[in-house]
């Protein structure tokens, strides 16, 4: 499987997959981008892509890096490095519309790349995160702008809709 | 909520005991996929597929046209009722799930189900919204999306 999404999308890594985060040898892009931003080893990944996860055949072209404790400070230092504003999608694996939402990210994190940087976060793997923000229902998706939340809102919802309430919300911070 | 080309490197036993049963489960077939993530067992599946269908015809409400979302769902019940013993809510987050399983504000059939037919999961869903189907009926089934 391809990695189609383009380098606004970040994805964490899921540790058993063994997924590289120091610079590989035949590295896109993207996986340059994620690697200077030095996530731990343990942060999750997913793919937002097409089908969601890489193969291992593609991650056995990756070093691993040393292991490091999962510091809450990750998502922070994501926040505060990004030069985008930052969608962040709370979800749950077991979750009906959490799914529904994936390949909807997809499209708009491809759409919007150049506006906005997509960024999932599993509140099974990440309680504490999820507990800071205090999320209840999931999906709840909050867009932060300048590493501070400035919109939230709970539910699945389409393509178009959530484009619309992307761009309004980044409207009214410029 | 597994696709046929997901090649984990994690090679996951699932504890279920395959006896002598004529035909193994349909969604056995669909088992070589590993996640990371455990699976629920497919007694407590079953179980909650069935209340579902049963749920779903006293509160007169419907399934959604996809049913890989139903199932997704039906799976999260599962999982949390083999974890904690009740079918704790799967689209929340909780600080601590042991309690909440025990208080039972979110266990399905939850309050807000109850009380004003709303299911924030999409597993029952009144006539009048646009994801329902026309089915109180459904089958375990891969959501596709992921």
């Amino acid at each position: 499987m391809a990695i189609s999404s383009t380098a606004a999308t970040i994805h964490f890594w899921n540790s058993d997959y063994r997924a590289a985060l120091s610079p590989p040898s035949s590295s896109s892009s993207k996986l340059s981008y994620l690697s200077s931003l030095q996530f731990p080893r343990q942060l999750r990944l997913l793919g937002v892509q097409n089908k969601g996860f890489l193969s291992p055949s593609q991650h056995r072209t990756l070093s691993p890096v040393e292991a490091k404790k999962q510091t809450f400070s990750s998502l922070d230092e994501l926040l505060e490095n990004s030069d985008k504003p930052v969608l962040v999608d709370f979800y749950a694996t077991w979750c009906g519309p959490c799914q529904i939402m994936a390949p909807v990210l997809n499209e708009v994190s491809t759409s919007m790349k150049d506006k906005i940087q997509v960024v999932k976060i599993d509140t099974e793997k990440y309680p504490s995160i999820a507990d800071k923000y205090r999320i209840e229902a999931l999906p709840t998706f909050i867009i932060f702008k300048d590493g501070e939340p400035c919109d939230r809102f709970e539910g699945a919802l389409s393509a178009d809709l959530l484009t619309q309430r992307i761009e309004s919300t980044l409207k009214v911070k410029q | 909520m597994t696709t046929g080309t997901l090649q984990a490197s994690i090679s996951y036993g699932v504890g279920f005991a395959i006896s002598s049963v004529a035909a193994p489960p349909r969604r056995l077939r669909h088992r070589h996929v590993t996640l990371a993530k455990a699976e629920p067992t497919d007694k407590s599946v079953e179980i909650m597929r069935k209340f579902s269908e049963q749920y779903a015809r006293r509160s007169g409400t419907y399934f959604c046209v996809d049913k890989g979302v139903t199932s997704v769902v039906i799976k999260g019940l599962a999982d949390h009722k083999d974890a904690l013993g009740a079918p704790l809510c799967p689209c929340r987050h909780y600080d601590d799930k042991a309690a909440e399983a025990t208080q039972g504000f979110w266990n399905c059939p939850c309050v807000p189900m109850r009380e004003r037919k709303e299911c924030h999961c999409m597993l029952f869903l009144t006539l009048d919204n646009d994801f329902a189907g026309k089915e109180q009926v459904t089958v375990m089934t891969n959501f596709k999306a992921l």
